[in-house]
Parts: structure tokens; sequence; C-alpha cells
């Protein structure tokens, strides 16, 4: 569906984007991963057409961007904006109309959207009189309504509370199997791990990891023991034979060294707390993402263990 | 075209339900009304009392005469005297200083409305002052000087041993009417007031219509690029169709408020039987009214796009403004010279085409080949704002955080 290919793009003295290169298909969900400031949103707006590349190129089925492509993408953008002083549903109508839906479908779309999003009592309402996250909702809606082949999400988890968070899953994996190409950017790992397909990850505009989520786990070993426990894990880090540890509030995830055997470790852990759970994984994409972006990530312990779906 | 319609018919749906568009509509006309009803109506009030008005006489002559004529002369709906004329002081050797002290003290007190001094102590030296708190009620200064001329006149016939009744018989009573000759030489009773508020009514309407739907104009893309939505916009159609869409909505909201005045003008001229501007002259004035529009259109969005908060916006539009209100300016020397050169030329700077002809037409039709010019003037002036605006906004609109420099956005102009 979507191929991007080289693309650059410059901002008087800075490179933000430099040299990317991916691929999205139909029926598959592509994570665009990295810190605050990698250059994501600024792929994303060169996508859709927002910003002109510098360099690069990108293609729809083997096609430029034009006149029909607008109507085949949806878009939510990171920062959300609607027309405050506008009702709901009018609202939702105009974006739909701006894709070139007809009018009458438009509207019969729009109430199976509200009554999906639990805003149907609000369709006649003004957008400012909703709540952050039921605005987020109808901006999501203005994304989707007119059916696009290419559904373009910049970070659409953030602001919702877990229970939207599930909402907004099932669907993204069902607009997946109704075979749409959906290309999500986040910065939490844990959503790209569960939702994802393929990845990209990009720091400082380059890519420094990509295609699938098993092959870039593969890449990095199984080496990876994840614990959970009650009391203070501080010491985990000294520990001998963990090369590195990635602390959270009650659990941490450890990365041992090649010839380390977890067992020797049990006892030590065991020693200084209670310990609920001891496994041997694959590391976690937030592992590997602090492993590659050096620490420099928003990525903070604490803020993946928000959700657990 | 179909994304442009839908841009247009958001912009005008969502604008004219907006209280400020609904309250605009109504309060505009009213205040054009009142603006021009009410000073006439209070300057040409009578008066419900009498008002005292003291005189101090150096002279000893004038006092008595202008205390009866005063008094008989004007009368209020009642009957009695409108003026009640009380002599303070009348003898050539008074203490003037004092006296007028004293007026000034009880002129304070609200005993008396003013005073009147006669400094000379012989008539062949009349300077006649009216002191009084309201110096703005000329109607008063109006009689007295007329009283006294009167008076003063008859004395100094008498004093070379004339009839002073002469005076009356003698003086010629004229008034000069203002007749308007419009183009086929036919006499067209105007009388200036009715000419100058036709042609200020007009100059109002087209500044108020081009300055309240630019404002809209450049709030509306402020707002979308302050809160990102141009990014879905851009996304969905093109600039152009965007800005095209934006013009069209709001030059539909503009013509709806022109419609509506319109409508008030006709049911008021019909109501009062006054004609403000014949049907021909009105048709030529909506031509201007939207050439106008849409070049100010233009202007608004190439100054506005580039912008990123309204205090900026709000610059900008009061530099626009300036411009529009220099021909509301020049109303009444244009009024006193409609043939006059730099009228002309100033109709040909396409910022002040249209204002400075809704200003000529209703008080002279300028000729054929002038309208035909400074319309084929406009049409060039807008295809050129449009198209520069268009370059100004494809770039602009994305732009977010500082605003471009002068410099930079006449590089997008020229390099398109």
């Amino acid at each position: 569906m979507l191929k991007v290919r080289n693309l650059r793009k410059e901002f008087s003295t800075v490179l933000a984007v430099d040299d990317v290169s991916f691929e999205v298909r139909r029926g598959e969900v592509f994570g665009l991963l990295g810190p605050n400031g990698a250059g994501k949103t600024t792929t994303i707006r060169m996508v859709l057409n927002i910003l002109q590349a510098d360099g690069g190129e990108i293609t729809y089925d083997d096609r430029h961007f034009g006149d029909h492509t607008r109507d085949i993408v949806g878009y939510l953008p990171e920062e959300r904006g609607l027309y405050k002083k506008s009702k709901l549903l009018d609202t939702i109508l105009y974006f739909a109309g701006l894709r070139g839906m007809h009018h009458g479908k438009a509207k019969a779309e729009a109430y199976r959207w509200l009554k999906r999003f639990a805003l149907l009592e609000h369709a006649g309402r003004k957008v400012e009189e909703l709540s952050k996250g039921n605005q987020q909702k109808v901006q999501f809606i203005t994304a989707v309504i007119h059916d696009p082949v290419l559904v373009v999400l910049d970070e659409p988890f953030s602001g919702l509370d877990p229970v939207n968070q599930i909402l907004l899953k099932n669907i993204l994996l069902e607009l997946k199997q109704q075979g749409k190409a959906v290309i999500f950017s986040t910065h939490q790992m844990d959503q790209a791990e569960k939702l994802s397909d393929t990845l990209c990850l990009i720091n400082r505009g380059r890519v420094v990891l990509g295609g699938t989520v098993r092959d870039v786990k593969k890449s990095y070993g199984k080496n990876s023991l994840h614990v959970e426990f009650d009391g203070d894990g501080a010491f985990m880090e000294n520990l001998p034979g963990v090369q590195r540890a990635i602390m959270y509030e009650n659990s941490a995830e450890l990365e041992l060294g090649p010839s380390v055997k977890p067992r020797e470790l049990l006892p030590l852990l065991n020693a200084k707390v209670e310990l609920r759970k001891f496994e041997l994984l694959e590391p976690s994409l937030n592992s590997i993402f602090i492993l590659v972006v050096g620490g420099a990530g928003e990525s903070t312990p604490g803020k993946t263990e928000e959700v657990t779906v | 075209m179909n994304k442009m319609l839908a841009v247009a018919r958001w912009e005008y749906l969502e604008k004219v339900k907006t209280k400020a568009f609904i309250i605009g509509l109504f309060l505009t006309p009213g205040l054009m009304i009142a603006m021009s009803v009410l000073p006439t109506l209070f300057i040409s009030q009578e008066d419900k009392e009498s008002k005292v008005v003291g005189v101090i006489d150096r002279s000893g002559e004038l006092a008595f005469t202008f205390a009866q004529r005063m008094q008989e002369r004007y009368r209020l709906s009642n009957g009695l005297s409108n003026y009640v004329i009380r002599p303070l002081a009348m003898e050539p050797g008074m203490d003037l200083e004092k006296e007028i002290a004293d007026a000034s003290a009880k002129a304070a007190a609200d005993e008396i409305e003013g005073f009147c001094i006669v400094r000379g102590t012989s008539l062949a030296d009349s300077v006649v002052e009216y002191r009084s708190k309201a110096v703005g009620d000329f109607r008063i200064a109006i009689r007295i000087e007329e009283v006294l001329k009167g008076i003063i006149a008859e004395k100094r016939i008498a004093s070379r041993g004339l009839d002073p009744r002469l005076v009356n018989e003698l003086a010629v009573r004229l008034d000069v009417k203002m007749v308007k000759l419009s183009k086929a030489g036919e006499r067209e009773e105007a009388g200036f007031e009715r000419v100058f508020f036709s042609a200020y009514l007009f100059m109002m309407a087209l500044f108020l219509m081009i300055v309240t739907s630019g404002q809209m104009l450049v709030r509306s893309v402020i707002e979308e690029k302050s809160n990102r939505i141009v990014e879905v916009l851009v996304s969905s159609c093109s600039p152009t169709e965007l800005m095209a869409g934006k013009v069209i909505g709001l030059s539909g909201l503009a013509f709806t408020q022109i419609g509506f005045w319109g409508l008030i003008g006709i049911a008021v001229s019909l109501q009062f039987g006054i004609t403000i501007i014949e049907a021909g002259p009105a048709l030529l004035l909506m031509v201007y009214f939207i050439l106008g529009y849409l070049f100010y259109a233009a202007v608004f969005i190439g100054a506005g796009s580039p912008l990123t908060t309204e205090q900026e916006a709000q610059q900008v539009t009061s530099y626009l403004v300036m411009i529009l209100i220099v021909p509301i300016v020049l109303a009444f020397p244009a009024m006193k010279s409609p043939d006059a050169t730099w009228l002309k030329v100033l109709t040909y700077i396409p910022f002040l085409t249209p204002t400075m002809m809704a200003l000529r037409i209703p008080i002279q039709m300028p000729s054929a080949w002038e309208i035909v010019a400074t319309m084929a003037l406009m049409l060039v002036s807008i295809f050129a704002a449009m198209v520069a605006a268009g370059r100004i906004f494809r770039i602009a609109v994305l732009s977010t955080g500082k605003s471009p420099k002068l410099a930079e956005i006449i590089r997008w102009v020229i390099t398109g």
C-alpha cells in the first residue's frame, strides 16, 4: 500500500528526517516508534502531503500523492483540535464531506460511530462541552468515517483512559482485519508491542530498527529475566551477571550476561524481596527501545506500567 | 470543486449561526440609524421650560428693548416666553469685572441659564458676549444675535435721523436652497444632508462589511492553525480549494449582511418616503461592493494567513482599517468639490477604489469611462491579489510558531 523510500526533511539547520524508508501493507498495523522529537510526526506529515519532503519518494500503490489519495487516507493528528463552537455531528459530517463522502452515507456512518463510542446522546452538543477524552474520540471518528484504506494515527492512545484504550485497540485490530493499512506512532512501547505487526524505530531522524516485531525481538536474544516482586528492588542492578536492569515500580527486566544461569540469581533475589514472578523471556520492546535510544526516550519507568491489558 | 463547496458551506453555516453575526446584522443598521437620526432629534428639540438669561449692559440702551423682544418673539408650546431676560447691571459706570463675577456665580448656581455682556458704552463698538455653561446650545446664541442685530440696526438708523421701521422694510430674507443637478441636468431636490448622508451610509456599509468578514476570515485561519485542524484540512483537500472555499463562504456571509441591510434600507425609505439612492446607482454600487469585497478578501488572507496569534491579527486588521477609513475622512472635502483631481487620482488606487466610488457615486455620478476603467482595474487587482494570497496561504497555513518576516512572505509571492 504505502512505500516510503529515503525520505529526507531539513528544517533550517536541523535534519529532522534523514533517509527514512519503510513499507506498510494492507491488513497490517505498523508502529512508528521513537522518543519525542525523533521525527515521527514530521514523517507522518510528509506521508500525508502536509509537508513537502526535501528528498526521497512516497508512493501509494505505486502512485504519488494526488487527489485520488486524499480520499483514501484518514488522519488523526498528534495535537488534537476541533472547531470548539460547532456541533458534534456537524463537525463529523464536514470532515466526511471533505474526504469526498456522500452526505447521506456520512450521516449513517456518523451515527454508527457515535453509537459505538457512546456519544450518540451528545450528537447535537457543541464540541467544547465535551470532555477531552470524548473530543478525542470525535476526532478519531473523523479520521476513519470515510472508510480509508490508509489510517494514520499520531499518538492515538495519549489522553485516553484504560477502558477507551481497549476500545481503540479493538477498533485498530478490526481495521486491520478489514484489510486496511494502519500506521500509528507512539512512544509507549507496550502499546506498540501488543498492536503492531511491523515497526520502525526512529531516533534523531534516522531508522535505528525496523521489521516485524518478532524479528526485532529475536535479534536481541532470549536472555531477559522478567521479575515481579514486593519490596525494594534497587539492589538488582548490582547483582553479578546482570548487565543492565530496567526498574519499574514493582517489577524489573534484567538483561543477563551470555553465560549467566537464571537459577543462580533466584536465591539472591529471594533473599531480599518477595518474588511473585520469575520468567526468562525475549526482551520487551521497551528494553530494546531504551537500549537503542540510550535512555534518551521519554519512556520512564512507571509510565509503561500504567496500563496492563 | 465539491470540496471547495463543502468548505464554503461549512464556513457560511457555522458563521451565520454565531451570536456575533446575528447581533451585527441588527446592531449595525440600528447604530447607523441612531447615529444619523438622534443628533438631529436632539438639536431640533424645543425647550420645555423658560430659560432665564441675564444681561450686563454698559451702554444702558439695549437691555430693556432686548428683554422685551426676546420674551415676545420666542415662546414655548404652552404660550409662555421661552426666555426670561433679567437685566443685571445697566450703568456705564459699573464695576464690570465684579458684575461678571456675580453673574458667573449665578450661572454656576443655575439661577440663570447664561448672560450677555455688552462691553461698549456706546453702540459704535458693539461686541456682545454670551456666557453660559452650555455653550453647545447654539440656537440661543443665534436668537440673541438676531434680536440684538435688529435693535442695534434700528438705533443706528435712528441716530442718522431715519425711521427705525425701515429696518424691517428693507431687510431681505433669503434662504439659499441647495439643488443637486443630476446627469441629465434635471433638477433633483436633494439637500446637502441627504447626499452627504447617503454617501456616508454606503461607505460605512462597505467598510463594515469588509472589516467584519475580513476579521472572520483571518480568525478562522488562525484558529485552524493553532489547533492544527489545518493539518487534517490540507490532507483532505488542496490549499487552493480550502482558500477558495473560505472566500466563497465568507462572501456569502457578507452578501447576506448587505442584502439584509438593503432590505432594511428599502423598508425605512418606503416608510418615511425618502429615497436614499435610485436603482441605477444602487446597482452600480452593488458591483463595486462585490469587487471591493473580493479584493479585500484576498488581501485579508494574504496578510492574515502568516499570522499565528489573535493579537497580531488585530494589529494587521487595524492597518487595513486605516486604509479603508481614508475615503470616509475625505467625505467632506469630496462633497465640496466632487470634480477635484485628487479625488479622481485616489479612485485609481485599488485599496481605495470601492470606497471612493461609494463616496463619489451618490454625490456626482462619475463618467462612464471612469466606471469602466475602475472596474477593469479592480478585476485585474482581484486576480493579482488572489494569486498572491494563494501563494502565501499555501505555505503560511502550515507554519506555526513565529510569524514569518515580510521579506520571506514577499519571496513566497514571487517564487510561487
